[in-house]
């Protein structure tokens, strides 16, 4: 087994301007995770999308409205000063969720939940979803599904992991190349390989050497105007979704337009035009 | 038919007519294990329950029946280690409901884990730093503690008495109990608290989310108080449907005013500590993650801020005010207003605490969501409150459950 | 031994304590949790050897490259092929459902024949020596002309062997649905002359005037405009998109244009006369009437005229023909939504005449003049004498809109057989009811798909195909691609089903009919067909899987012909005269044509578009006056109406009413089907004079609460 020397960081960055909510990405995701579907996947509210493209609008009317959309993965939250106390995993009664220091991800172990689903209420994103059916696949289709992820029973939290089992089939690669580290193009999620406008960029945010580290340029001191936020962008640009909260996401978003980097966390009035230049502390990497 | 196993002395209502009140609630319990039966081999989509909602009817009736059941342990408190000696008189009851309570909670648990069969997962599994661990491990051990301080009074049975083994049992129980009030006010005040927590810690929802001193947010404190609080006006309430059920006086006017001006008391105090919480709340912690409190009360079809004035203040506030004041506690009919909104007032503290925070959105472009339970979900809620009535019924019947009761229903000299 | 009761007991108690010290209870529960992992019916995937196949994948004309993982020859992932010069690595959600269609249990899995009103398995060999003996008799009568066909397109050898099949029958009646890339050819035609088609340079433009083409949702080659309208950032390029409401491409766009719909013809004209009154054109080799036409133009397209007929202010019209004229590279493109379904020729012609004044032709960037494919070589057809008189007469429609117009007007059958395949001509075109009409005029309708759609189901035998995953096929691009290549369509598995190549098919059938036909079809499979008649291109074609025939700008400078615009031909009105206009939008999600959604594309519409088996209706808040958000209504045309459901959306112009097309399927598959309504159900055709198209953008409606 490789045992990484420095920890990853594996987050991503959405630059929503290429967005086109094709939804490739959430196809690319079920397909890639034996996710099951059903009859009629209208009720979003009971719909297992681990990654799920919501669209935004600016709420103004004809013609002024503008829309966007916004792709949600799990966003893999580090926690208050990114300690790995994320919202989910803090609250697991049974640890079927923990977090990954060496890598940053957030797992989930489906044969240890017993699904009470107190993670899922922690969850601001909502990006965990039970399995309120037993998972079925039409006579035939489950000849589709990969060997490299258990398809789950009902009962059970699941959500995105940001395709791990790629990170372990590169790791594996890696070990019988007698090499060391894996590079950058080895591991991609699913999502991020299927998006046709090349909107999503997964990396390793420690690597210097990573696009994703180099378009974010996260700050990893405490933000001086609220010290539970770590890994701030600072691209003024570059937001993360409930920043404020102080989950420190993995996820990153990018848009020249004012509004959706704003609908992306909670404001008072007023608020936003104060802090919507404020990129990171002043301190230098 | 049953003479034999009635306390000594006292006056029962004719076997026959017993049956068939128990048979009738018994449907109701059957209706229950019904859909009880069909949540653990269907799955949990006989709920209406979904992934915005995964915490509803079931953990909402689980926190309040706990909520409620908090009069066992505070009585006991008081009676045990506090020595408030009168409360020996409604102590036995309160145990009994206590019990009642806490059994349905596990019960309503095992219904509602999507995997019922690993539910020992929590404790196999544990983690430390989750509240609901806490409460898993809390709510077991003070339900043995809450059976062990039922025990006596079973054994107290006038058959069971007579086995010398049961007879001494019994005895000896009494009086080790002041060592069982006292864990299970330990425990009570943990597990109460970690109910609170519960919301309190989760920092992914502002509507819950509360500062608070080391690791337990405010709410832990407000849970505990808030059960020690209108546990006791549950305890009352249920003695109060009691008697008139049975057409009896079964517990002395002073215990009763001792108990609710104790309540009172605690509601008072509680309702201040409340809305301190709820000014801190709103002035301090929601603005600094970006919310009014208008986000939360506003644009949906039911949460407005009636919930919130409901809960603190006709629920809250009056019921607490009406048990200090002399002549209101006194008056069996204010009092009884008091009790009753009181019970609300926690039951909806409880709901607020599960159903509003799952119903806010927290995105800034997600909306609200509602729900409305199914009828699976009413039924196996129902049917602890069936199960309760039974064995209250049995109990009342056949074990000498209220001290007072014959020296309170005294055959009436003649005329 | 006299057990009393209270040995009874200590033994119960007894016997309880010990169980409760023993190990039972641990190993039980943990019995009872690894249980809990393995119950049968949760599916444990075999694992195996990693192996990666190419592709192309055919499920719209874009034919990306696909790369496709399999374990132990199992297929369980589609992505999109890296380096393929198509997509370069992307796909959309279609394609990478693509396993979806492969395994579907509702996939015709064996010849059917129909009997009565249900199908009944049949094997191939009497499936074929049904069809041949049909053909057979057809011939006899000796009116070969009578046998008809519907595919998809005109290109690539499985098309060419249907037509071939059909010259050497002895009918010159093959039909290709209403396409961009038929579009495109007739508007190239129009201009520049006949063998000619339209490529667009997205990827180097930089000034792209979109007049309603869905670039993020589906036009042309969907991940090639993709990533075009991706890397506008970096090149510095403005998309603007002219169109009724906001889809996801003017969403997308730098600057959104509302116009009213089916107006697009009257603007491209507005803005001809503006650049060319303002002289901001680049002459080039314009012939036949151009002056006519700039006469023409000015007078009956001045600003005023438009700005009314189109809703957009005149000095905006001004702005948007100044930009255009001096971007350094200009394009416009046309085709509303996926720029099939119901398109204009003026439309299509006027619009593609802004490229022709601004230079653009055949310049990087520009619209590209492109010769069409001719890297096939069939041989010639061996016809017979009842062939070369079939084959004379001359065709008896000359599309499928006006075959079916014909079928339904004539008392006697003018079909007597009928091939489709790749098409589903009773769901995708407008008003679909006289479609199936039609076809139920024809006495032996033969359908090669693969599913059981609304037109197989009109079908009296079914030959199916292989999937896309299943078979080996060429695969030339189009579709308004601004490069030329080949693809080569390879199978990634055995077939699942009983089913066969479309080609093996017709072999099969024309083995089974003898004298000159069977010469006609002198190979023993379609793969060998394939070898022979890609004979120039196939050694590249086989070993990298495609073929760059060309890319970059075509040498030389075309004409343009102005003979057709300058007779200023009339702009097509909506059909009815109710308050409302409807207008059909292509979601990229779903589908329009063949083949129909998979599962996973369902799952991922909207719950605005589609509730349960509720199809939600786009109306502007302003227009909804009676109506709830969310709220049901009864949605109205001169052709049918519907029940439906309201959404309160800003993002489209008041009066227009937008709904989504590819829902209101019929077939027997519950993921897909009997959910929502078919929007060409309530639009019905109208033909555009000269070209004979149906050119209907949608249609009069109205709506009230339910």
């Amino acid at each position: 087994m490789i045992h990484d020397k420095k920890a990853h960081k594996f987050g991503m960055v959405i630059d929503l301007d290429k967005c086109t909510g094709c939804g490739s990405c959430m196809v690319s995701c079920m397909s890639e995770n034996n996710v099951p579907f059903k009859e009629d996947e209208s009720r979003k509210k009971d719909s297992i999308t681990w990654m799920r493209v919501y669209k935004l609008t600016n709420g103004k009317s004809f013609p002024d409205t503008e829309v966007v959309y916004m792709p949600r993965p799990c966003q893999h939250c580090g926690g208050k000063g990114d300690h790995g106390h994320s919202p989910c995993v803090s609250v697991c009664p049974a640890t079927a969720t923990e977090y990954g220091h060496d890598t940053g991800i957030v797992s989930q172990i489906y044969t240890r939940c017993f699904g009470c689903r107190y993670c899922m209420g922690a969850c601001p994103y909502h990006a965990r979803y039970f399995n309120w059916w037993d998972p079925e696949w039409p006579e035939g289709m489950e000849n589709y599904l990969s060997p490299n992820v258990s398809p789950r029973m009902r009962g059970v939290v699941e959500k995105c992991s940001f395709c791990y089992h790629r990170y372990q089939a590169a790791k594996d690669k890696a070990y019988y190349e007698e090499r060391e580290t894996i590079e950058e193009n080895e591991y991609q999620t699913a999502c991020a390989t299927a998006c046709p406008a090349g909107a999503i960029t997964f990396g390793d945010l420690n690597n210097p050497s990573h696009k994703v580290h180099q378009i974010v340029k996260p700050d990893p001191h405490p933000d001086p105007m609220n010290k539970d936020v770590v890994g701030k962008s600072r691209n003024p640009k570059i937001f993360r979704l409930l920043e404020r909260l102080g989950t420190n996401p993995k996820v990153y978003y990018l848009s020249e337009r004012e509004w959706v980097r704003k609908a992306g966390d909670n404001y008072l009035d007023g608020e936003w035009d104060k802090v919507k230049n404020h990129h990171g502390s002043s301190s230098h990497e | 038919m049953d003479s034999a196993l009635i306390p000594e002395g006292a006056k029962r209502c004719s076997f026959p007519k017993f049956t068939i009140g128990i048979a009738i609630v018994g449907a109701v319990v059957l209706w229950g294990v019904y859909a009880m039966f069909l949540c653990w081999f269907k799955g949990l989509n006989q709920t209406n329950m979904n992934d915005y909602y995964g915490f509803a009817l079931w953990i909402w009736a689980d926190l309040a029946v706990i909520a409620v059941g908090g009069g066992a342990f505070f009585t006991g408190l008081l009676r045990y280690i506090f020595n408030v000696d009168e409360l020996k008189n409604i102590i036995n009851f309160a145990v009994i409901i206590g019990f009642i309570c806490y059994s349905s909670a596990l019960l309503i648990l095992a219904i509602d884990i999507g995997q019922p069969l690993r539910g020992w997962f929590i404790f196999w599994h544990a983690n430390v730093h989750s509240m609901l661990t806490e409460v898993a491990f809390c709510l077991s051990c003070y339900f043995a503690v809450l059976t062990i301080e039922f025990i006596p009074n079973i054994l107290e049975n006038r058959q069971a008495n007579k086995v010398p083994f049961f007879h001494h049992l019994a005895h000896n129980m009494h009086g080790v109990m002041a060592v069982f009030a006292a864990t299970g006010a330990f425990l009570s005040f943990f597990h109460q608290g970690s109910l609170g927590g519960v919301a309190g810690v989760m920092f992914g929802r502002p509507f819950a989310v509360r500062e608070g001193l080391l690791i337990w947010p405010w709410t832990f404190f407000l849970f505990t108080w808030s059960a020690a609080a209108f546990g006791p006006s549950f305890t009352l309430l249920v003695t109060r449907i009691t008697e008139a059920v049975t057409g009896k006086k079964l517990v002395k006017d002073n215990v009763i005013h001792l108990l609710a001006k104790i309540s009172g008391w605690m509601i008072t105090t509680y309702i201040i500590a409340k809305i301190i919480d709820t000014i801190y709340w709103t002035y301090v912690t929601i603005p600094s993650l970006g919310f009014k409190i208008s986000h939360f009360y506003t644009n949906n079809s039911f949460y407005g801020y009636w919930i919130l004035i409901t809960e603190i203040i006709v629920c809250g506030l009056v019921p607490g005010l009406l048990l200090i004041n002399k002549s209101t506690r006194e008056n069996p009919n204010t009092r009884l207003l008091a009790i009753v909104l009181g019970v609300i007032g926690v039951c909806l503290n409880r709901w607020v605490m599960v159903l509003q925070i799952m119903a806010v959105p927290v995105m800034s472009f997600d909306t609200w969501a509602l729900y409305i339970p199914s009828w699976q979900e009413m039924a196996t809620s129902i049917l602890p409150i069936a199960y309760g009535v039974i064995l209250i019924s049995l109990a009342y019947r056949y074990l000498p459950v209220f001290p007072q009761e014959l020296e309170l229903n005294q055959p009436k000299a003649d005329q | 031994m006299k057990v009393d009761r209270r040995s009874f007991l200590g033994l119960g108690l007894g016997a309880v304590a010990g169980v409760a010290v023993s190990p039972v209870g641990m190993k039980l529960t943990d019995d009872s949790s690894i249980w809990t992992q393995n119950w049968p019916w949760t599916p444990v995937p075999v694992d195996g050897e990693v192996t990666y196949d190419s592709s192309v994948c055919s499920l719209c004309p874009g034919n990306c490259g696909i790369s496709v993982r399999k374990i132990d020859g199992r297929p369980v992932k589609i992505e999109g092929l890296d380096g393929y010069p198509i997509n370069n690595g992307g796909a959309c959600l279609h394609g990478i459902a693509g396993l979806q269609y492969l395994y579907d249990p509702t996939r015709v899995k064996t010849p059917l024949r129909k009997n009565g009103d249900k199908f009944e398995k049949i094997s191939w060999k009497e499936a074929i020596s049904l069809v041949s003996g049909k053909l057979a008799e057809i011939r006899k009568s000796g009116s070969p002309e009578k046998l008809a066909c519907i595919t998809d397109k005109t290109q690539g050898s499985v098309s060419q062997l249907f037509n071939h099949f059909l010259t050497a029958f002895g009918s010159s009646n093959y039909f290709d649905m209403p396409s961009l890339e038929s579009f495109l050819e007739l508007t190239a035609q129009t201009l520049h002359g006949k063998g000619k088609t339209l490529g667009f340079d997205l990827e180097n433009s930089d000034f792209v005037l979109s007049f309603g083409a869905g670039l993020i949702e589906g036009w042309g080659s969907p991940v090639n405009c993709f990533k075009a309208n991706a890397s506008r950032k970096e090149r510095h390029a403005k998309l603007f998109q002219i169109e009724p409401r906001l889809s996801n491409t003017a969403a997308n766009a730098d600057k959104w244009i509302p116009i009213n719909p089916g107006t697009e013809a009257d603007l491209a004209l507005g803005i001809c006369a503006v650049m060319l009154k303002k002289n901001l054109f680049k002459a080039g080799k314009f012939k036949g009437s151009f002056n006519k036409f700039v006469a023409m133009v000015q007078k009956e397209y001045s600003v005023t005229k438009v700005a009314e007929t189109t809703g957009i202010k005149a000095n905006e019209i001004e702005k948007i023909a100044t930009l255009f004229a001096k971007a350094k590279m200009p394009v416009a493109i046309p085709g509303k939504g996926r720029g099939n379904g119901g398109q204009s020729l003026k439309e299509f012609a006027a619009i593609h005449t802004l490229n022709c004044l601004a230079g653009s032709l055949n310049k990087k960037g520009g619209a590209f003049v492109m010769a069409m494919n001719e890297y096939l070589s069939f041989p010639k057809a061996i016809m017979d004498e009842v062939a070369e008189k079939g084959a004379g007469k001359t065709k008896i429609a000359n599309s499928v809109n006006e075959l079916v117009e014909k079928l339904n007007g004539s008392s006697k059958p003018i079909v007597d057989a009928l091939f489709v395949y790749n098409a589903n001509p009773c769901y995708s075109l407008h008003d679909p009811k006289r479609v199936k009409q039609a076809f139920q005029k024809i006495p032996f309708v033969v359908s090669f798909s693969s599913f059981l759609d609304e037109t197989a189901m009109e079908a009296d035998v079914i030959l199916p195909s292989n999937t896309f995953l299943e078979r080996i096929e060429d695969m030339p691009s189009q579709a308004g691609l601004a490069r030329n290549v080949i693809g080569l369509t390879r199978p990634v598995m055995d077939p699942v089903f009983d089913t066969r190549n479309p080609g093996d098919a017709l072999i099969s059938l024309a083995h089974g009919l003898e004298g000159t036909i069977a010469e006609s079809f002198e190979w023993e499979s379609y793969e060998e067909c394939l070898e022979s008649v890609t004979a120039d291109v196939w050694d590249s074609l086989s070993e990298e899987g495609y073929v760059l025939v060309s890319q970059g700008p075509p040498k030389g400078n075309p004409i343009v012909d102005f003979t057709y615009l300058s007779a200023n031909p009339s702009t097509i009105q909506a059909q009815g005269d109710l308050e409302l206009m409807l207008i059909p939008i292509d979601n990229m999600r779903l589908t329009g044509t063949a083949p129909m959604a998979s599962p996973f594309a369902i799952k991922t519409v909207s719950d605005k578009v589609l509730t349960g088996t509720d199809i939600v209706v786009e109306i502007n808040p302003m227009t909804a006056k009676g109506l709830k958000d969310k709220g049901y209504a009864t949605l109205t045309t001169p052709v049918g109406s519907a029940k439906v459901k309201i959404n309160f959306n800003e993002g489209i112009m008041p009066g227009v009413l937008g709904m989504v097309k590819g829902l209101g399927h019929t077939c027997d598959n519950k993921f897909v089907s009997n959910k929502g309504v078919n929007v060409n159900d309530l639009i019905g055709p109208v033909i555009e004079s000269g070209s004979g198209l149906d050119a209907a953008f949608g249609i009069r409606a109205k709506i009230s609460k339910a």
